[in-house]
């Protein structure tokens, strides 16, 4: 017995290298090719592969008695590199080292830790005692919301739109590039308040939106459709002195499985407090 | 009726708050007059909060002055929280001392109570947000002092303590985290976009998650030092989410510099 539970950490930490070897590459491939080509992957591809990568994870899992890698993602040692990985991505986007959240390497930190969640959870949800419903909600609501991130970014956009007082539907990507939207935007009115010195405390615009009429503000976004929603960002002058809006516009067809999954977190993190540490608990 | 009565109010429910809290720490048990009169204290706080309210005609949420004080009357409820839940006898004393700084910035710089927030956050999400956060960072930093003591002393005697802290912390860090997320959902049209205070956010949310699914593999064994290290890690990371990320050159591309 004893071996065995020596043999398994052995190989757990074979896997820990596999998954640094991997990372090390993906460096490589970041140098030589740019950051992940997101674009490439958008519906229906993206569906596609993610149906196919659970598939995949489903079936090592199932056989998991004969296959040492599965045996891996089950170990401790992969949630430790999970959770190491998360907060290195952090460390490392926080500092700006590597300033993009589509690099190879943050991509594949994220694909490793997606597919340990899935692992996880397959055990976890049949196997839980006294902590299966702090244990569901949090595992499976990282999975949610990480994972619509993940695989919904390619199915995620977000253009600029400055609004004046006539119906257009000129709007820009965050790169620039010209695009038409289906749809025309008209400034109806713009009212702002200015603290004495002059900063904006609060500003509203009164926009026509494909002939229906919404108040626009900050934090106050109107829903054109179930993926898409409309901001105002900003406000600024036109050369002939008169105020327009900057509105931006996000269409995020995932959105809803990131907010299921937020909100079973938050269900999670609320047992997380009332039930504390259970050391007698086994998952 | 309004701020000119606050600086007697407050008075008022910080002798109450003091009173249940110094109760609380004397009591080895679990003690219902010192969760009574706590109660009274922030039913007091809220009957402000609902006078401010009916005067100025508006939620009071706009100023800064505002927001102070909801963040006053937040972190008495929490400590009140987790007292009755995990009967900390100090905690609650913890957060009679940590609203008593808002109440004091509230009463020593007037000023602030007609200082309008800008429109970013004026929001219905950022009072929670905050006020959840600032408490979970007094949970989390109490169990940092205790690691660095268990790391010192190599001694056992506090790792309970430690792991309860850890767990209720850790629970109020998630919730101040996912309700800025779905904020900034309303305000930016993301929930999350690895902006650097965001990214500083998930370093320090990962650090105390690999401490707590270390402990049953470590705790008992000669490797303890290294769950202690790594709850001083996590208070690290969350000093660069707090404020050290300002300092970094990374701020100047920040959504959350205000």
């Amino acid at each position: 017995m004893k071996t065995l539970t020596k043999n398994n950490r052995f190989q757990h930490l074979g896997g820990v290298c596999m998954v640094g070897v991997v990372i090390a590459l993906s460096f490589l491939v970041e140098v030589c090719f740019g950051s992940f080509p997101v674009g490439l992957f958008r519906f229906p591809l993206n569906v596609l592969v993610l149906a196919l990568w659970m598939m995949l994870m489903a079936m090592m899992y199932r056989g998991r008695a004969h296959n040492a890698c599965a045996r891996f993602m089950l170990s401790r040692e992969a949630t430790w590199l999970s959770l190491a990985l998360i907060a290195a991505i952090g460390i490392t986007l926080g500092l700006q080292l590597k300033p993009s959240s589509t690099a190879w390497p943050t991509v594949c930190s994220l694909l490793f830790v997606l597919s340990h969640l899935q692992f996880v959870i397959l055990r976890g949800w049949r196997n839980g005692k006294g902590l299966r419903w702090r244990f569901c909600l949090a595992h499976i609501g990282l999975f949610l919301a990480l994972g619509a991130g993940f695989w919904g970014a390619p199915d995620r956009e977000q253009l600029r739109a400055p609004v004046q007082r006539y119906p257009s539907n000129e709007a820009y990507t965050m790169e620039g590039e010209e695009r038409r939207l289906p749809y025309t935007l008209e400034l109806k009115d713009f009212s702002i308040e200015e603290a004495e010195n002059g900063t904006p405390t609060h500003y509203e615009a009164q926009i026509m939106v494909d002939g229906t009429m919404v108040t626009l503000r900050v934090n106050h976004p109107y829903a054109r459709t179930i993926s898409e929603k409309i901001y105002l960002v900003s406000f600024s002058t036109s050369p002939s002195g008169e105020r327009y809006a900057i509105l931006e516009i996000v269409s995020e067809p995932w959105q809803w499985v990131s907010a299921a999954g937020i909100i079973m977190l938050l269900a999670g993190a609320m047992l997380l407090f009332i039930q504390g540490p259970l050391s007698n608990s086994e998952l | 009726m309004g701020w000119n009565i606050f600086p007697l109010w407050a008075g008022i429910v910080m002798l109450i708050a003091a009173t249940a809290s110094i109760w609380a720490v004397m009591k080895k048990e679990r003690s219902t007059v010192a969760i009574a009169t706590m109660t009274v204290a922030i039913l007091a706080m809220g009957g402000f909060i609902i006078l401010l309210w009916a005067t100025l005609e508006r939620p009071p949420l706009r100023t800064m002055g505002e927001t102070r004080l909801w963040y006053s009357f937040f972190i008495l409820v929490s400590g009140l929280f987790t007292y009755s839940r995990w009967h900390y006898r100090w905690i609650m004393l913890f957060a009679t001392v940590l609203a008593g700084v808002f109440i004091i910035i509230n009463i020593a710089k007037p000023e602030i109570h007609d200082q309008t927030l800008m429109p970013a956050l004026q929001s219905l999400w950022f009072v929670p947000h905050v006020s959840v956060y600032m408490f979970s960072y007094s949970l989390l930093g109490c169990a940092t002092l205790l690691s660095v003591v268990a790391l010192v002393r190599k001694s056992t005697d506090m790792d309970l303590a430690i792991e309860r802290l850890l767990y209720a912390g850790l629970a109020f860090l998630s919730v101040g985290m996912l309700t800025g997320a779905l904020w900034a959902k309303d305000a930016w049209g993301a929930y999350w976009s690895w902006d650097p205070k965001e990214s500083w956010a998930a370093a320090t949310w990962g650090l105390y998650l690999i401490a707590i699914h270390l402990a049953p593999s470590v705790m008992n064994t000669s490797r303890r030092w290294i769950y202690h290290t790594i709850i001083l890690l996590g208070f690290v990371a969350l000093q660069m989410c707090w404020y050290g990320v300002n300092y970094l050159p990374s701020a100047a591309t920040s959504v959350h510099s205000y």
